[in-house]
């Protein structure tokens, strides 16, 4: 019998929905997200993919997964419910003083976004733990329960607890969480020693801000959603995205919605470790490029680098140091602010830039013919000839091309140079930005990305991925399919999975071995609670261990992933041997004599990876015949073979220039590469 | 070469660039690098001009860094330098005004020509001699003076030099940890020029710098020739450790015919016989930042950009140090250089600049034993008052302007060093009044948690003279430094008992526009 899969991923524009049966076959729908409620195109998608699959909800009895984008709204939009952060008394402000650093040296006009949580609601406890988790004075229930009260009053329903040195015994959170749950038992409380037990308390009390702002809005949502599921028939519970890349249950992901931010994304660059499986190669990078932004993300052996930390909501030009930092495990996304609305301009040197204002989908590039002015990406896209306008979304949305010439010729002027040329101009400066991007991402982590094969997906992906590889020096190129929904299918790909990580803060050599097997234990509790209320048997779980090191002396720390359980292998010169490795490949030195000092400990509890896989039957034969459009490569005209996706056949390869149309997308192959259809439905392009 | 390609390519250098410092930055031991970001880098061509630098650091570093290439490649035969060679100095003059800040350059061959530098300044831990401070009464007190030097020769480590800095320096490891990130960061730089040249078919990067340099020199007279032409004087007030009060008076004169701006400082305060003597790079370094970030933030920062401003320096002047006047905390003066400045280009374009702020950012040291009587120097730590108010913006509270570090977080001192903060947070009401009023300063309270004696090096300013509101404006309040509730003037290192305790509330920003 065939078991079915179902995912949903609601993203800001597309709720996307992924139909999987066992015997390989794929249904897909794609449908606007209804901002009002979530839920009317979750099920409105779902209930499209199980009636043209002929089946009732009973029948999905694989898993049901879902990514939504529901957390990251809340944050941008800030229409959430009155929300109360609990301090150190003498430490009310750290939100507002975050770390005095300007993030933009020289403009004097920056700005920072409002604390989410703002001094009115604020409120200071007489309490202190020191840095070796000694509790020098003890919170008291009774100022706790005054708070509690307080906050009832002022109509608060979520609170954030963030207080000194937590990270290293949350004894006095706990206090609060449990006083709080006796006099304010319908308020939501978060403490940092569960949200995000690390060092550093801006960026744990960022992080704890977040959580708690966005859990009354998040939970209610999870929880209405279960229930909805069930009334329905589905027999599955549902199993929530994560943003570090793993599913859980709907409950915990409910409890920590902090976790959830991007965790559409996050499924993108699992589905780049799925054809990193497929394709037999370890090692590769995922390029996602929509409307406002593009993604990319290193695969390394098979899995997707992490990060322990990442900033959401960027509030002022969109760079970096303007939005507010959280420190959770993730997966470690480039994110750049150049996308298919990205507006084209030229500064006041005469240079020609894309991005970061984006003209977004409203009113969109000038070619959509909603009102947008300056030209963007997309606009030099349909200049060029890449894009046709008459077969956007397969005809659906017919494009301006005059407009956009028009608009592309205005900016030309201004460069000197023909509309046409421009337009390669734009097409140019955009595919190197993202180069730029993607080679400081893989340096900084000391990757060497040349030759690296890329994943190119996204509505704007495919049409620039063969240019930014040829600037990356990447020799393939795989564009697979259902890119239109791939984030979707990725949840389905990925397994029952939770990220943890503790702080101990000691010399490697010195360290407190029984803190250590507590700290381990804690955590290996944790995540056995957290995938048993996923729906797996504890035999079912496996535990990856991994530790944050670094040079005594040094402020930021080298992860590194271990082969033994700290527990049981307590040897530190094991654990020092692969800091040294890994320093080595990072930076190129290792410092002989220097003491190591532990800052983390990571734990990664996960179930097995799913078997689950869209099989594709592509046809063989001989390629039709195509159409041919006149495409301006480097400004100078072209005539260029044109395809239809579903009309390819494996065993023929196409030499570049040649494109390939398809509904969501179109795939723009650039000469000296060459195209082939893959078994599994993919298209790959390699370096002739 | 069209503004389609050179974006390419310049984009292509200062991910060089950036690249490069981040490396330093990862792999930098001191703190003050890496958590406060204490750093810079910049790429230069062949004849040693800043083409592109970093998007991290400090005005004083980056802008001294500009400078510095041509100082140290005067001194060095370059028909003689060979790859592998890396070059070195500390001298104020020739880099970041200090002994702390050590400068490294790299020679970038393409075969054998050298086709340009990668150089880097940050902040080392310690240097030998006084120590972090104002009290030193010559230059010579300081510390270690490298001159310039070769650290690396064809690859070989230069062995005598390296052994002269184990033996002069306190924490000889976090230095020579640092210094060996500063010549990787540049062994990175090389690599990745020369790629670029591979892809685009360079034989150098000649060309390119001339596009940029000429360029960003055109945008910045472009940017001076929209001004009114004329002078505009100014003045800022502020005290120092030990209770003087300096005066800094510049005369701003905008030149639009030529797009130039020429900053005179005559009038302003003598040399200090105190260890906050600026030398002439520095000052350039936070003049030029004033002017750059008012004309237009995103100009770029290079040898064009800052060509088109002057200055003049007196011969007895505070921002003109002059061997043997000690300068180890000549950020306690130089942080205050844009403030005068800003106040003449206020009668000039008066809704882009800022007010009077706090200005140089608190800096502190700590040294002790703990409980188990183990010796311990903290690294350098810092706090900053407000900022000052914009035309049409609040100024920020608790940020560092003009200087561009950051805090350490009190958990990471805590768990380094026997500290409790007792309290740090922001002290209502210290941001001058006004139309837009200015940012608040905070209250950090302190004290240590051993049985024994301590010393306390505190360098704070603004106890006694007011950052001044603009157009009408209230002023922001003063610091207030107290041990034990009793305020006091800390002038060097203080000798502290086990259960004071340090209180320090740092100066608000003015306010700009009455109320």
């Amino acid at each position: 019998m065939t078991r079915y899969a179902l995912a949903v991923d609601i993203g800001g524009t597309f709720t996307d929905s992924v139909l999987l049966g066992s015997d390989g076959s794929a249904l897909v729908q794609k449908t606007l997200t209804t901002h009002g409620d979530l839920r009317e195109g979750f099920f409105r998608g779902v209930d499209d993919v199980l009636a043209r699959a002929g089946i009732t909800p009973t029948d999905v009895n694989d898993v049901v997964v879902h990514a939504t984008t529901v957390v990251t709204n809340a944050l941008i939009e800030r229409k959430g419910p009155a929300v109360g952060l609990i301090l150190t008394e003498g430490f009310a402000d750290i939100l507002r003083i975050r770390d005095e650093h300007r993030y933009d040296m020289y403009d004097p006009q920056i700005e920072f976004a409002e604390p989410l949580i703002p001094p009115e609601r604020t409120f200071v406890l007489n309490e202190r733990t020191w840095a070796d988790g000694t509790v020098a004075r003890p919170a008291e229930a009774e100022e706790i329960a005054r708070i509690a009260r307080t906050c009832l009053e002022q109509g608060i329903v979520s609170i954030g607890v963030c207080l000194l040195n937590a990270y290293r015994n949350g004894a006095n959170e706990r206090l609060v969480a449990e006083v709080f749950a006796r006099e304010a038992p319908e308020i939501f409380v978060s403490i940092s020693s569960e949200i995000a037990p690390q060092m550093r308390e801006y960026l744990r009390t960022s992080t704890v801000a977040i959580n708690a702002y966005t859990r009354p809005i998040t939970q209610p949502y999870l929880t209405a959603l279960s229930e909805e599921l069930a009334r329905r028939g589905f027999t599955q519970k549902p199993l929530i995205m994560l943003s570090s890349g793993g599913v859980i249950g709907a409950d915990r992901a409910g409890r920590m919605p902090v976790r959830m931010i991007e965790s559409g994304p996050a499924a993108g660059a699992l589905v780049a470790c799925h054809f990193s499986r497929e394709f037999g190669l370890p090692d590769l990078i995922s390029f996602d490029m929509g409307g406002t932004t593009a993604k990319a993300c290193m695969i390394q052996n098979g899995q997707p680098l992490v990060t322990g930390s990442f900033e959401v909501d960027r509030r002022y030009r969109f760079k970096p140091g303007s939005g507010m930092p959280v420190t959770v495990p993730s997966i470690d996304l480039i994110e750049i602010g150049a996308g298919g609305g990205s507006i084209a301009w030229v500064d006041a040197l005469g240079l020609l830039k894309t991005g970061p204002e984006s003209a977004g989908s409203i009113p969109g590039p000038v070619c959509y013919g909603r009102g947008g002015t300056q030209p963007c990406v997309t606009d030099a896209d349909v200049v060029i000839g890449i894009l046709d306008p008459a077969r956007f979304l397969g005809g659906d949305m017919p494009l301006d091309a005059d407009a956009a010439r028009a608009a592309i010729a205005r900016l030309g002027d201004k460069l000197g140079l023909a509309p046409e040329a421009t337009a390669w101009a734009v097409f140019e400066v955009v595919c190197e930005q993202m180069a730029a991007a993607a080679r400081a991402h893989a340096t900084d982590r000391g990757i060497d990305y040349r030759g690296l094969p890329m994943l190119a997906f996204g509505g704007a992906g495919p049409v620039h991925a063969c240019r930014v590889a040829d600037l990356i020096d990447s020799r393939m190129v795989i564009f697979p399919p259902l890119a239109s929904v791939l984030s979707a299918f990725g949840t389905l790909v990925t397994p029952v999975q939770i990220d943890l990580v503790r702080s101990q803060v000691g010399l490697l050599d010195g360290i407190d071995r029984h803190e250590t097997a507590r700290i381990i234990g804690a955590m290996v509790t944790d995540g056995i609670e957290a995938l048993s209320e996923a729906g797996l048997g504890e035999d079912d779980i496996g535990f990856g261990f991994g530790a944050d090191l670094r040079y005594l002396g040094q402020q930021s720390e080298l992860r590194i992933t271990l082969p033994f359980d700290p527990r049981v292998t307590r040897d530190a010169s094991a654990m020092r041997d692969i800091f040294e490795a890994e320093y080595v490949a990072q930076y190129g030195l290792k410092l002989a004599d220097m003491p190591i000092e532990l800052v983390n400990w990571h734990v990664t509890a996960r179930g097995a990876p799913p078997e689950r896989a869209a099989a594709a039957s592509p046809a063989s034969g001989t390629l039709p015949v195509p159409r041919n459009r006149t495409v301006w490569i480097g400004g100078k005209p072209e005539t260029v073979p044109i395809y239809d996706r579903n009309a390819l056949v494996v065993d023929q390869s196409i030499p570049g220039p040649v494109i390939i149309e398809e509904r969501e997308t179109t795939t723009f192959i650039l000469p000296g590469w060459t195209l082939s259809l893959h078994q599994n439905g993919s298209l790959v392009a390699e370096r002739t | 070469m069209d503004g389609a390609q050179l974006q390419i390519l310049w984009s292509n250098l200062i991910g060089i660039v950036s690249e490069q410092a981040r490396a330093l930055q990862r792999i930098a031991f001191s703190p003050i690098v890496r958590e406060a970001g204490d750093l810079a880098n910049g790429l230069f061509d062949a004849r040693a001009r800043m083409v592109a630098q970093a998007v991290t650091g400090t005005p004083g570093h980056i802008n001294s860094l500009a400078a510095a290439a041509a100082n140290l490649l005067d001194k060095t035969d370059v028909s003689a330098l060979r790859p592998g060679d890396v070059l070195i100095t500390n001298d104020p003059w020739m880099s970041a005004g200090h002994f702390f800040d050590i400068t490294v350059l790299s020679p970038i061959f393409r075969g054998d020509r050298i086709i340009g530098y990668a150089g880097s300044t940050i902040h080392h831990t310690d240097i030998g001699g006084y120590g972090i401070g104002a009290g030193a009464r010559d230059i010579h007190e300081e510390g270690l003076w490298i001159p310039v030097l070769k650290l690396y020769e064809a690859g070989v480590p230069n062995a005598t030099l390296f052994d002269i800095i184990t033996r002069n320096v306190r924490t000889p490891d976090a230095l020579l940890g640092d210094l060996g990130a500063q010549v990787s960061s540049g062994m990175i730089a090389a690599k990745r020029l020369n790629a670029l040249c591979d892809r685009y078919g360079f034989d150098d990067i000649e060309t390119l710098s001339d596009e940029i340099i000429s360029r960003s020199e055109a945008a910045t007279r472009a940017c001076i020739g929209a001004l009114p032409a004329g002078t505009a004087h100014g003045v800022s007030r502020f005290d120092v450790p030990g209770g003087e009060t300096i005066e800094l008076r510049c005369a701003v004169t905008v030149e639009p015919e030529k797009g130039e701006i020429v900053i005179d400082f005559t009038g302003s305060s003598a040399r200090s016989p105190m260890g906050i003597n600026v030398v002439p790079a520095y000052t350039h370094a936070y003049a030029t930042f004033a002017v750059r970030s008012t004309l237009d933030p995103d100009l770029p920062n290079n040898a064009g950009s800052l060509a088109p401003i002057r200055l003049v320096l007196p011969d007895n002047c505070i921002l003109n140090a002059k061997y043997p006047s000690p300068v180890a905390a000549r950020h306690v003066v130089g942080m205050y250089v844009p403030f005068p400045i800003l106040k003449g280009l206020a009668q000039i374009v008066p809704d882009r600049v800022v007010a009077e702020g706090s200005g140089a950012v608190w800096t502190m040291q700590i040294h002790g034993r703990d409980a188990q009587g183990q010796a311990f120097t903290s690294s350098m730590f810092n706090y900053s008052g407000g900022m000052g108010a914009r035309a049409t913006k609040p100024g920020l509270p608790a940020i560092c302007y003009p200087t561009g570090v950051s805090a350490v977080p009190v958990e990471v001192l805590e768990a380094a060093y026997p500290i409790e903060f007792r309290c740090k947070q922001l002290e209502p009401g210290t941001g001058g009044r006004g139309a837009q009023p200015g940012g608040d300063g905070q209250r950090i309270v302190f004290r240590m948690r051993t049985g024994t004696p301590w010393l306390l090096n505190a360098v704070p300013s603004r106890l006694e003279v007011a950052p001044e509101g603009l157009a009408g404006g209230g002023d922001g309040a003063v610091g207030r430094f107290e041990v034990n509730g009793m305020p006091i003037r800390p002038a060097g290192k203080l000798e502290m008992q086990p259960d004071d305790e340090v209180t320090m509330i740092t100066p608000g920003g003015g306010g700009f526009g009455a109320l």
